[in-house]
C-alpha cells in the first residue's frame, strides 16, 4: 500500500486546550492521524467533537490563548509545526495548507472586489514560487507544491488547466504582468465552474450569491497550490441543492487537482461522497480510523455503528428515527472510562473504569491495521442491518 | 448595483441638500441667542454706545420677531456679519482666518490618523495585555488633559526643551505671495525650502497637542471595531493565504476597522475646533480660534458679533466634517448603496 510513502501531515498524539476563564478544557485529545499524499480523509463527529478544532490545529489558526496545543506533533511534509513560531508560520499557509471554510458568507473580505481577494492569492504563490517571499522549507528537501506524483505528459495534454507540472514551471520562470495575473484569475475561477468569471471580477462578495462564495473561496484556496487543503464544512451553510452543486465540483476537483484534503463534516453522507478514509471524532478523541468503504461496512466502535444507524433511510421507515440516547458530554465533565460509556449499549464495567485503548488494529479473520477503532470491545460491534 | 459614479453624485447631491435646514437650524439658533434670550442685548453689545448707537439698536429689537430674524438672515447671507467694537468689519476677519484653523486642524487629524489609528491596531493585537494598557494610558492622559494646561506646557516647557519655536507660523515675514493663507502650503508653493522647514517646525507643536488631545477616541474606535473584525472568517482566511501578521491586520482587518472610525473622526471635528480657541491663543496662531479667544473678552476687549460668527463658522465647520465623514462612510463600505 502507501507505506513508503512520506505522509502530508502526520498528526502525533495531539491535544488542544482551551482556557476559559479559571475552566480548562481538552477539545481535542490524543488524536493521531496520517493524511497520505493524494487522499481524501473524511472526519466527522457532532457538533463539540472537537473536529473543527482539529482542522484549524493543522496550520495553527486557532486563537492562541484561549487555545493551546497541550501536546503532540503536526509533522506537516517532515517538520513539527508545533515548535514554530508564529511570525514564522505565514509561509506555511496558503502554498502550504490551505482552508476552506465553513461559512462563505463570512470568509471573503467585505470590502475588496473579488478580482483582488485572489489575485491576492496567486501573488503570494507566485513571489514564493520565484523565491521573493520566503517560504517554508522543511527538512532537506525543497518544498514542492503537490503532493501527489506529478502528472504524467498525457495527462498534462489530455487537461487544459492542471495545477502543477511542467506548464506551471515555464510560467514560474517569466516576470507575470498584469494582464497574466488576470488570466490566472480567471483560469482559477473557470477551474470551480463559473462560467463567465469576467463579469464577477470587480464585484463584492456581498453581491453573490453563498454557492459562488463558496466556489471563489475554493478558486482562492487552490489558487496557491497547497500541499494540503482543509475544509471545514464547506457545505454545511449552504442550501441542500447548493450543498450538492458544491460537492459536486469538489469531487471532480480532486480528480483533477493533486491535492491531499482534510474533510471536515457532520454529515456521514457527505464523507461517503468524498472522502477515501474515514475517521470518527467523539467527546475529543478519535475513536475509528479506517477506508469509507469498510467502516459503511462494518463499523467497528459503537459510536460510529450508532452514527450509520441514524441515517434517515426512506426504503425502511417504520415511523421511527433512530437516534443515540442521551447526549453529548460536556468536555470539563467527562465521564471516566471511555467518554462514550453512557450511551453506548455495549458499555460494561471495565469501560466505565479504564479508559479505551488508543486507536488498534481489528483482531480477526480479513482484518489489517488499515481499519482501527478505539474500543474494548471492537470485535463485537455488530455490522449495520 | 447603486455604485455607479452617477449615483455617487446624487448621494453627495442629497447629503449636500440635507445641510440646508441644518444650516438653517443652526442660525435659528445663534438667532434665539442673541435676539430672544438676551437680556437687554443693547446695553451689553454697546457699554460706551452714545445714546444713538443705542436707541438705533433698541429700534432693531422692537420690531415683530420674524422681521428681526429675516433681518438678521439676510444679514449674514449678505456677508453683513457686524462688526466689533473698534469697527472692524467681523466677516472679512473671520474669513481671512479659516485657512490658518483649517491647516493646523488637518495637522492634526493628520497626526491623529498616523498615530492614532495604528495605535488603536496596537491595543487591539495585544487587548488585555502591555501594549494594550500603554496605548491606553497614552490616549487617556490626551483625553485628561485640560487644552489650556497641554498647549501652556508645550508652549513653555517643550517648545524650550527640544528647540521648537511656540509662536506664530513663520519666524520673519515670508518673502513669497500667501495665496492659500496656509503657511506650509504657501511656503511649498513658493518652493521655498528653508520657509517650508520653518513653517513645518511652527506647526508641529500645536498640531501635537491639538491631535494628543483629541487622539483618544480614533485610537478607541479603531481597537474596538478592530476587535470585532479581528474573529472574523475573512481574517482567518487572510492568515490561511500566507500574508504576514503585518498584512491581515493593515491591509484586511484595519480596512474593514477604518470604516467606523471614519465616521468618529468626523465626530471629533467638534472637539479639535474648540480646542482651536486655547491653542491657538497660546501659540499666537493667526486662526478663528483666536480670533474667538480675543472675540469673547480674552485681550479685554469683547466683541459680541465676532463671538456670534465664529459659532456660526464652527457650526458649518461641524456640519461639513460630518458630511466628509458621511460620504467617506459611503465610499469605504461597498455594501453602502449610493442612493
Amino acid at each position: 500500500m502507501t507505506e513508503a510513502v512520506e505522509p502530508v501531515v502526520a498528526i502525533e498524539h495531539l491535544s488542544v486546550d482551551y482556557t476559559v476563564g479559571a475552566g480548562r478544557f481538552q477539545a481535542v485529545s490524543d488524536v493521531s492521524l496520517t493524511i497520505p499524499p493524494g487522499r481524501v480523509v473524511g472526519i466527522v463527529g457532532e457538533t463539540g467533537c472537537g473536529k473543527s478544532t482539529l482542522a484549524q490545529a493543522i496550520p495553527r489558526l486557532l486563537p492562541e490563548p484561549p487555545a493551546s496545543i497541550g501536546s503532540g506533533k503536526i509533522i506537516f511534509r517532515g517538520t513539527d509545526l508545533v515548535p514554530i513560531p508564529k511570525s514564522r508560520l505565514a509561509m506555511v499557509r496558503g502554498t502550504g495548507i490551505g482552508v476552506i471554510f465553513q461559512e462563505p458568507l463570512n470568509s471573503l473580505n467585505p470590502a475588496f472586489r473579488i478580482y483582488d481577494q485572489v489575485a491576492e492569492a496567486i501573488q503570494i504563490r507566485h513571489w514564493r514560487e520565484t523565491g521573493v517571499l520566503r517560504t517554508f522549507q522543511p527538512g532537506p528537501k525543497p518544498f514542492d507544491y503537490s503532493k501527489r506524483p506529478l502528472p504524467t505528459v498525457a495527462d498534462t495534454l489530455s487537461k487544459p488547466f492542471l495545477p502543477g507540472g511542467a506548464v506551471q514551471e515555464a510560467a514560474v520562470r517569466k516576470l507575470r504582468t498584469k494582464a497574466d495575473f488576470r488570466r490566472e484569475v480567471l483560469e482559477y475561477l473557470r477551474l470551480v465552474r463559473i462560467n463567465d468569471p469576467e463579469t464577477i471580477l470587480d464585484l463584492y462578495p456581498h453581491e453573490l450569491s453563498g454557492g459562488m462564495r463558496q466556489r471563489i473561496m475554493i478558486a482562492m484556496a487552490l489558487s496557491e497550490k497547497p500541499a494540503l487543503l482543509i475544509a471545514d464544512e464547506p457545505t454545511s451553510a449552504l442550501d441542500v441543492t447548493i450543498q450538492a452543486q458544491v460537492l459536486t465540483l469538489m469531487k471532480e476537483l480532486i480528480e483533477e487537482v493533486h491535492t491531499s484534503i482534510l474533510f471536515i463534516s457532520h454529515d456521514l453522507g457527505v464523507v461517503a461522497e468524498i472522502a477515501d478514509d474515514l475517521g470518527v471524532m467523539y467527546a475529543g478523541r478519535l475513536v475509528e480510523f479506517g477506508p469509507v468503504a469498510r467502516i459503511f461496512e462494518h463499523p467497528r466502535h459503537p459510536y460510529t455503528r450508532s452514527l450509520l444507524r441514524s441515517i434517515p433511510a426512506i426504503y425502511k421507515s417504520d415511523g421511527q428515527l433512530a437516534s443515540i440516547p442521551g447526549s453529548v458530554p460536556n468536555l470539563s465533565r467527562l465521564p471516566p472510562g471511555c467518554r462514550f460509556n453512557p450511551r453506548c449499549s455495549l458499555a460494561q464495567d471495565i469501560c466505565r473504569r479504564d479508559p479505551p485503548p488508543p486507536l488498534r488494529p481489528i483482531a480477526g479473520p480479513g482484518e489489517d491495521d488499515v481499519h482501527r477503532s478505539a474500543c474494548h470491545f471492537a470485535e463485537s460491534v455488530e455490522p449495520v442491518a | 448595483m447603486g455604485r455607479s459614479p452617477s449615483d455617487l453624485a446624487i448621494f453627495i447631491g442629497k447629503r449636500l441638500l440635507q445641510l440646508i435646514p441644518v444650516l438653517v437650524g443652526i442660525i435659528l439658533l445663534t438667532f434665539i441667542v442673541t435676539h430672544v434670550a438676551a437680556v437687554d442685548p443693547c446695553a451689553r453689545w454697546y457699554p460706551k454706545g452714545s445714546p444713538a448707537t443705542i436707541a438705533h439698536c433698541q429700534a432693531q429689537f422692537s420690531a415683530p420677531i420674524l422681521t428681526q430674524f429675516w433681518n438678521y438672515f439676510s444679514q449674514l447671507l449678505r456677508g453683513n456679519w457686524g462688526a466689533s467694537q473698534l469697527g472692524q468689519p467681523v466677516f472679512p476677519a473671520i474669513i481671512a482666518a479659516v485657512p490658518a484653523t483649517l491647516e493646523l486642524v488637518l495637522a492634526s487629524l493628520f497626526l491623529m490618523i498616523v498615530i492614532g489609528i495604528p495605535l488603536g491596531v496596537i491595543a487591539a493585537q495585544y487587548a488585555g495585555r502591555w501594549g494594550d494598557h500603554l496605548v491606553r494610558v497614552f490616549y487617556l492622559s490626551g483625553w485628561a488633559t485640560p487644552t489650556y494646561v497641554g498647549a501652556v506646557i508645550a508652549a513653555v516647557f517643550l517648545a524650550k526643551a527640544i528647540g521648537l519655536p511656540s509662536s506664530g507660523t513663520f519666524s520673519s515675514p515670508p518673502p513669497f505671495p500667501q495665496y492659500t493663507h496656509m503657511s506650509v502650503i504657501d511656503a511649498l508653493i513658493a518652493g521655498n525650502i528653508p520657509y517650508t522647514i520653518d513653517a513645518l517646525e511652527h506647526l508641529i507643536l500645536p498640531a501635537s497637542v491639538l491631535a494628543f488631545i483629541n487622539m483618544g477616541i480614533a485610537t478607541r474606535m479603531t481597537r474596538a471595531s478592530m476587535l470585532e473584525v479581528l474573529p472574523l472568517d475573512f481574517v482567518k482566511s487572510a492568515r490561511m493565504k500566507g500574508l504576514s501578521n503585518f498584512g491581515v491586520l493593515y491591509k484586511h482587518a484595519l480596512r474593514n476597522a477604518l470604516i467606523t472610525t471614519t465616521t468618529v473622526l468626523g465626530v471629533t471635528a467638534g472637539g479639535l475646533l474648540a480646542g482651536t480657541v486655547v491653542i491657538e491663543e497660546v501659540f499666537a496662531w493667526p486662526g478663528i480660534g483666536e480670533y474667538a479667544f480675543e472675540a469673547l473678552g480674552g485681550g479685554g476687549q469683547p466683541n459680541f458679533d465676532g463671538a456670534i460668527a465664529v459659532v456660526v463658522v464652527f457650526a458649518i465647520a461641524v456640519v461639513l466634517a460630518n458630511l466628509i465623514a458621511d460620504i467617506l462612510y459611503g465610499v469605504l463600505d461597498p455594501r453602502v448603496e449610493w442612493r
